[in-house]
């Protein structure tokens, strides 16, 4: 049996990969199955997923936790979660990165494929939803499911839900891809860490399911966890806002759906990057094109 | 003292409680409880919020809200009105919130009906809500008034259903003798919560919950309503010392000393069945009657030592899980499973149908004959027309 786990974000598609991906199996005359682990959704959220491909009939239910291959959609998770947590010593590793394999450091040595499936999918289908271009890499480092059979998945799955123009496109982008893999080997330097999560037993949780001000690891939750969970992270585009064309109508300061623009005693706004996802809606509503959307990180 | 109905006796019992939020919606024949209590509150009785909610899953929220404001809540209902709660109910075991409600049984249509059953409460006993029978008007007043001793205790803070049989008690009027205010106020110490909801302190109750903690505070709740089981018999004493009245905590006997078979009961039934156990003695038959009092926390243990020396025992049901037996049935089969004592199970009164001497008499005679060693149907449905 063939297991793989996705690591992404919500909105990257995991989920959707992984099911197209059990769907190119089947199509391959191979039984298989996917399903997804989230908490509450949300876009940017970590999200998991998970594949088994057979030749026989799959009975296990259960999630996978000794991946023959790893499917990482988001390159940042990489710092919060021990992603490597579990894989197979001959196992293997698909990454989206603009760095090469021998540049990715996963704390296991392994046959890696890197791919920039961001920027592939922002020029392929126009948005940074990378699961089809990943599934394309897929196909160049794990040689069980051929590309063909993965286009076929992704036009099936994709064209059947979003229309045949959408089914098009992300094959094409999973076709690219494929062309510009790098495959190559994993460095192993960093130490794998189990997440420090806060386990009790029955008897250690306070009673009364109330949570006081404060951090739990894990699940965050609470009055004020926002300053513990920097969602800035989650983004793909960071806004660059240019004070000289600002004409301060504000539009940016209304629509902003994280409330991270700040408005500034004269009017004119500065942003809070620790908490801007890059939806880059103030860049859409802005009349005097005084923000621009940047590929990447920043904070200015 | 007084002559009134048990759902005026519960009135008074949330007044001698000094009740502080009521959320309710009225619901035959639990309309009399709340039209009371909302008088209580305009002659200036007792200092209460009444809140006249849209409907019941209103009322429970309100009630659970109230409690986490650190008010003493109280509501009640029927039938209808706790099915449409049963979404709500859940909140309050696994916060700890010990809301007191009462519920008057009626049957949960279809067949529609205003009558008792207790296929309305019976259900919820999944929920971790503590659940009361009662037998009298007298104990439904002290039982309200010991439900949030019981329910507050911090070894407990579980909220408490006390359950009473719709128009045969609720609106029947019997004697009701009333607590001093002063002895009351003495027993229950103001309510403290575990946490308050409290904007200058902000918590966060009842978050979202990953599987990683849930089967924890699952069982944290599982141990704590069988925690209750102590707390209970402990109230039920010290309220005897205040009162001079005590109900015998978990678990109910009556004649049961030397008792060679015995029948268990709950709700108002055991009035009727200890006047079957008397005429039994009379005949010079060695019977005794068990009266259940609490399905939650379930006396398993106490049953088993109480129904050691039996040679056979019969369970009265008042609703019954189809295809199966009576819920009472099934947790005392449980309860008894090492004992290996022969039980039958009878079900009585559903709908309403009014239990009498006659039938009661029956079900003893069936389980005389199970004693005998004869062969005997498990469950028996008594009253109803055609074989059951």
């Amino acid at each position: 049996m063939y297991e793989i786990r996705f690591h992404g974000r919500g909105g990257q598609g995991a989920v959707m990969a992984a099911q197209a991906l059990a769907e190119a199996a089947v199509l391959e005359g191979y039984y298989a199955q996917a399903f997804p682990y989230f908490g509450a959704e949300r876009r940017g959220a970590p999200v998991r997923a998970f594949a088994r491909i057979d030749e026989s009939k799959i009975s296990i239910k259960s999630q996978v936790y000794e991946p023959d291959v790893l499917v990482i959609l988001d390159e940042s998770i990489l710092e919060i979660d021990p992603i490597s947590e579990g894989l197979k010593p001959g196992g293997k590793a698909i990454i989206n990165t603009v760095k090469r394999p021998e540049e990715v450091d996963l704390g296991i040595e392994v046959e890696c494929g890197t791919v920039d499936a961001t920027t592939i999918a922002l020029e392929t289908i126009k948005a940074p939803i990378v699961n089809t271009s990943i599934l394309g890499a897929f196909a160049r480092v794990v040689d069980i499911v051929p590309l063909e059979s993965i286009l076929n998945a992704i036009m099936n799955r994709f064209g059947e839900k979003l229309g045949h123009q959408s089914g098009v496109m992300n094959a094409e982008a999973a076709r690219i891809a494929y062309q510009k893999t790098v495959v190559g080997r994993s460095k192993g330097t960093r130490k794998v860490v189990g997440k420090k999560m806060w386990l009790p037993t029955w008897n250690e949780i306070p009673i009364g399911n109330t949570l006081s001000p404060g951090e739990i690891d894990g699940i965050v939750v609470g009055p004020g966890s926002m300053t513990q969970n920097l969602t800035g992270t989650w983004r793909t585009q960071t806004p660059r806002y240019s004070k000289e064309k600002c004409i301060r109508c504000l539009r940016c300061w209304f629509s902003c759906p994280e409330g991270c623009i700040e408005r500034l005693e004269d009017d004119y706004e500065r942003w809070d990057y620790r908490y801007c996802k890059g939806c880059g809606i103030c860049a859409e509503v802005c009349p005097a094109d005084a923000i621009e959307m940047v590929r990447g990180v920043y904070e200015w | 003292m007084k002559v009134i109905s048990a759902d005026h006796a519960v009135a008074h019992g949330a007044r001698l409680a000094r009740v502080e939020v009521v959320p309710a919606f009225p619901i035959t024949p639990q309309t009399l409880i709340v039209e009371l209590i909302a008088e209580f509150i305009n002659d200036g009785e007792l200092d209460a919020d009444f809140l006249p909610v849209e409907s019941e899953h209103s009322a429970m929220s309100a009630a659970i809200g109230a409690c986490a404001g650190g008010a003493r809540a109280f509501t009640a209902t029927s039938s209808q009105g706790l099915a449409l709660m049963h979404e709500m109910l859940y909140a309050a075991p696994q916060n700890r919130l010990p809301v007191v409600m009462v519920n008057v049984n009626r049957s949960l249509g279809a067949a529609s009906g205003i009558w008792v059953e207790y296929n309305d409460s019976m259900p919820e006993r999944e929920s971790g809500w503590l659940q009361v029978y009662i037998e009298d008007n007298q104990e439904a007043l002290d039982m309200v008034i010991q439900a949030y001793r019981v329910a507050e205790d911090r070894e407990v803070m579980l909220p408490m259903m006390v359950c009473l049989d719709g128009f045969v008690l609720s609106h029947t009027v019997e004697r009701v003798d009333f607590p001093d205010q002063h002895l009351v106020d003495s027993f229950l110490p103001k309510f403290k919560p575990l946490y308050l909801l409290d904007p200058d302190e902000p918590v966060t109750m009842n978050p979202i919950t990953p599987p990683e903690y849930a089967m924890e505070m699952r069982f944290q709740l599982h141990r704590a309503v069988d925690g209750s089981k102590e707390v209970i018999e402990k109230v039920d004493r010290e309220y005897g010392a205040l009162t001079g009245r005590t109900y015998g905590g978990l678990v109910d006997t009556y004649q049961m000393e030397d008792a060679e078979i015995a029948l268990i009961t709950l709700g108002t039934v055991t009035s009727t069945a200890r006047v079957v156990v008397d005429h039994l003695r009379s005949e010079g038959k060695k019977v005794g009657l068990i009266k259940l009092r609490f399905m939650r926390p379930f006396p398993s243990d106490e049953l088993e030592s109480i129904a050691e020396n039996l040679k056979a025992l019969g369970v009265f049901d008042r609703s019954v899980s189809f295809n199966g037996f009576g819920p009472v049935f099934t947790e005392t089969r449980n309860a008894l499973y090492h004992l290996g004592t022969p039980l039958t199970n009878h079900i009585a009164g559903l709908g309403g149908r009014d239990v009498t001497f006659k039938e009661v008499r029956e079900m003893f005679t069936v389980i005389e004959e199970h004693a005998k060693g004869h062969r005997v149907k498990e469950c028996h449905w008594h009253g109803l027309r055609g074989d059951s």
